[in-house]
């Protein structure tokens, strides 16, 4: 009896079976695509591993180690005499003050460009396969300044602006408007059109269809991006201190060369403490902006009463004028007749490049290097923080172990991790990919932790149920959906640390960064330029690897 | 083969079972006798306690007053590896939801292995699969044997409903239950996939309990139905003694 009640359905079961080809076809190639992925990842990590001299030539300086323990000894000795706190907590403000201006000014940017970056801009809403001119004009433009770090750009900018606050400003502005342009025309194009297509049909204009129809629904992931980039630019201030910007990060800089360790972890616990406020509060309002959901921020109907909210967005307004006055920033220097003379010398000087093929071969073989660090970086920080990111997204006190290490590798910048490691490694493509690999891990382990923590609990909570143990259902029912994603993160960070190699190149860790400040220290711009073009290649040439091997991943 | 699963005793007695999530009284004064071979399905509004039954029956949850008698034993008092034991002998069958979405359509079906497997037995077979001949006939039996090596988020709705299936069948258990098996799948393959479990629930004297939405399912398939409303039964009937007052009954507002 029961199989003449199965006996209707054949048909569709059958349907099922055969499977459309369409399904089975993307499937297969993409399993390929994964497989090829995977050979190439295994080979470029043994690749970077053996060529940076591993196990090869004498990597560690043991005469570094007393140092290095002089260092911890200074942790739980910090410098708090008055005169030094007074000191630090001045330059916190500092550091905060770039943070807050070139967050602002970036945001600026990034409204502008997000808008002219956006296909709907171009295209009006047609939902078409084709690219208009304007587009791909557009986004090439955001891609370039997106591509050199603020670092870098610190060290052109003040060759043109001489030593003045708005060079900290506009380092961190110019790539993060690149960066935030780029976001923000994506969540502009993903966000529902319904609405937008309306207005427009209805005759609204372009601007102001946009400005009613979609952007009030991308806003609450935009101000949720500002927050997080808020953050990014606490870390870029402090880089930006060290190669001579003022902040938390010059003192860093000053207190390492004369090795006053107490004075090192007075600004350290300072960065660590930033780090963790400015983590904590940008997280409760993203959480607050995306919960939000229904209720509108702006515009129509009665706007949010949340206080916290309320509070830091009008903070973030507030801040913008304090800050403006705590670095005495004076925006007429921007035009001053002195800026475009240099300006317009640094071009001349920079321009054309100078070819030749030995500059070629010595910028090939760093390229190679700062990919071998960048590979070498994450390979190691991948790895450690998938192991910790599990621990860390429990409860109890081994967890809260995890979180305060994980933040602290990221509170403390690549290039002073840098500092350290040259301690006890020798210079060399090594070194900077360890620091690079620490402060990794840190952002690494966090970001894993909330992929575990977002993880559907009900399937291992059914495998618990017919019998797993507590083991076996995390290894079947949590770890196969973590990896993924955890690869995912990996390859978005390669992508990132690609560019970031440059920061610890500066602090003598090797690569195109070890170059260019070279370069840059000789005036000889011609070389500066093919250097900076080398890095903007590398760099997209890496944004477009790392593309293609997410979507394989999907 | 295996022998056929058909003991005198009850598959699941419950006497007077109550079960209260803090404040709250999910279950009152149940009282229910599922014997093997019995295909009863559970029908009610959302929040009826449907789920929370369920999970009293596969050992989940223990409940608060009363006594539940699992495959012979009293619930009362086990834990553990002893509670382990018994929860392998009875499989459940969820929304496609609860598979492994980014694993083989092979590991997912032998997730059916693991309440008898050791630690090290389940590592290495995500190396190299274990078993694999039960993992091909169950996929077999469950018409969709082409697609061991597919990751499973690939697969169609009705597809992966096949493989939790199929991860049943590797289990072996002595009695099925289904929590809304069929829910997000469209009828026509709702149909297909319920004659399916009912089939193989059956066809080796099985006891098959399961919760439905659609009443039509039940009738059709079932040979029992057991409405549940605010906690508590209010019908246990055979399906062609169900009214359409009964139904009236359960689901008014």
């Amino acid at each position: 009896m029961t199989s003449t009640a199965a006996a209707p359905d054949v048909d569709i079961l059958e349907r099922e079976a055969l499977a459309p080809p369409s399904s089975a076809g993307p499937g297969g190639s993409r399993s390929r695509a994964r497989t090829v992925w995977s050979i190439l990842v295994v080979a470029a990590v043994i690749w970077a591993a053996v060529a940076s001299g591993i196990g090869r030539q004498e990597l560690v300086n043991p005469g570094g180690w007393p140092l290095v323990r002089r260092f911890f000894a200074g942790a739980v000795a910090p410098e708090l005499s008055g005169d030094f706190l007074r000191i630090v907590g001045d330059a916190a403000l500092t550091t905060l003050a770039y943070a807050v201006l070139g967050t602002a000014l970036s945001l600026v940017i990034g409204v502008l460009g997000g808008l002219v970056g956006s296909q709907v801009w171009w295209r009006g809403g047609e939902r078409s396969p084709s690219r208009s001119g304007g587009w791909v004009a557009a986004r090439s433009a955001i891609g370039v300044p997106r591509a050199i770090h603020e670092a870098v750009w610190g060290l052109i900018l003040v060759n043109i602006l001489g030593i003045d606050p708005l060079v900290g400003v506009l380092a961190i502005a110019i790539p993060y408007g690149a960066v935030t342009a780029k976001v923000f025309s994506e969540l502009l194009d993903e966000a529902p059109r319904d609405a937008f297509t309306a207005l427009r049909t209805a005759g609204a204009g372009r601007l102001s269809a946009i400005a009613y129809g979609l952007a009030p629904l991308a806003l609450p992931d935009m101000i949720s991006y500002a927050f997080y980039r808020f953050e990014c630019s606490i870390r870029a201030a402090t880089i930006l201190g060290l190669i001579g910007a003022g902040g938390l990060g010059f003192q860093l800089a000053l207190s390492f060369q004369s090795l006053r360790y107490n004075e090192i972890w007075t600004v350290v616990y300072a960065l660590i403490l930033i780090g963790l406020l400015s983590e904590v509060w940008s997280r409760a309002v993203r959480r607050r902006v995306t919960t939000a959901g229904a209720r509108p921020l702006v515009g129509l109907g009665r706007p949010t009463r949340d206080r916290l909210l309320v509070a830091s967005l009008l903070g973030g307004a507030l801040a913008v004028p304090l800050t403006v006055w705590h670095l005495g920033l004076d925006p007429t220097t921007l035009w001053s007749t002195r800026t475009r003379t240099l300006a317009a010398d640094l071009a001349g000087q920079a321009f054309p490049p100078r070819f030749s093929g030995a500059a070629v071969a010595e910028l090939g073989r760093l390229s190679l290097e700062t990919l071998q660090m960048a590979v070498l970086a994450i390979a190691l920080a991948g790895g450690a923080a998938a192991l910790v990111a599990f621990v860390a997204a429990r409860r109890g006190p081994l967890s809260w172990l995890c979180r305060g290490v994980l933040l602290v590798c990221r509170a403390v910048a690549p290039p002073v991790w840098a500092l350290l490691v040259l301690f006890v490694l020798f210079p060399g493509p090594v070194p900077g990919a360890v620091a690079l690999a620490i402060y990794n891990f840190g952002i690494l382990g966090r970001l894993m932790a909330e992929v575990v923590e977002g993880l559907d609990p009900r399937p291992a909570g059914s495998l618990r149920q017919l019998g797993a143990t507590a083991p076996q259902a995390f290894l079947y029912g949590v770890v196969p959906r973590a990896l993924p994603q955890f690869a995912a993160y990996n390859v978005y960070r390669w992508e990132v640390t690609i560019r970031e190699t440059v920061v610890v190149g500066v602090v003598g860790a090797g690569g195109l960064g070890r170059l260019l400040t070279d370069q840059l220290a000789a005036f000889d711009y011609r070389a500066v330029s093919l250097t900076l073009a080398a890095m903007v290649a590398l760099t997209l040439a890496a944004d477009l690897a790392g593309a293609s091997f997410r979507r394989a991943l999907r | 083969m295996s022998p056929e699963y058909r003991s005198k005793e009850p598959v699941f007695s419950l006497r007077d079972v109550g079960v209260r999530f803090g404040e709250n009284w999910a279950l009152q004064h149940i009282d229910l006798e599922v014997r093997a071979g019995q295909r009863v399905a559970l029908v009610g509004p959302s929040g009826a306690g449907k789920t929370t039954l369920l999970s009293v029956l596969n050992g989940s949850v223990a409940p608060t007053t009363g006594t539940a008698r699992i495959l012979g034993r009293d619930r009362a008092g086990i834990g553990g590896r002893e509670l382990r034991r018994l929860q392998r002998r009875v499989g459940t069958v969820h929304q496609q939801l609860h598979l492994v979405g980014p694993m083989r359509v092979v590991h997912n079906v032998n997730a059916g292995h693991l309440g008898s497997w050791s630690l090290a037995r389940a590592a290495r077979s995500l190396m190299s699969p274990r078993e694999i001949g039960s993992v091909e006939a169950a996929l077999a039996r469950v018409g969709i044997p082409e697609k061991l090596h597919e990751r499973v988020d690939r697969l169609s709705g009705g597809q992966q409903q096949r493989v939790a299936l199929a991860r049943v069948l590797v289990q072996d258990p002595e009695v099925i239950l289904g929590d809304e098996p069929v829910a997000s799948l469209d009828p026509a393959r709702a149909r297909a996939v319920m004659g399916l479990l009912a089939e193989l629930a059956t066809e080796r004297g099985r006891a098959l309990v399961v919760s439905l939405h659609a009443f039509e399912l039940a009738v059709y398939h079932c040979d029992r139905i057991v409405g549940l409303r605010q906690g508590r039964i209010l019908l246990d009937v055979a399906p062609e003694d169900v009214t359409a007052a009964m139904a009236e009954q359960l689901y008014r507002l």
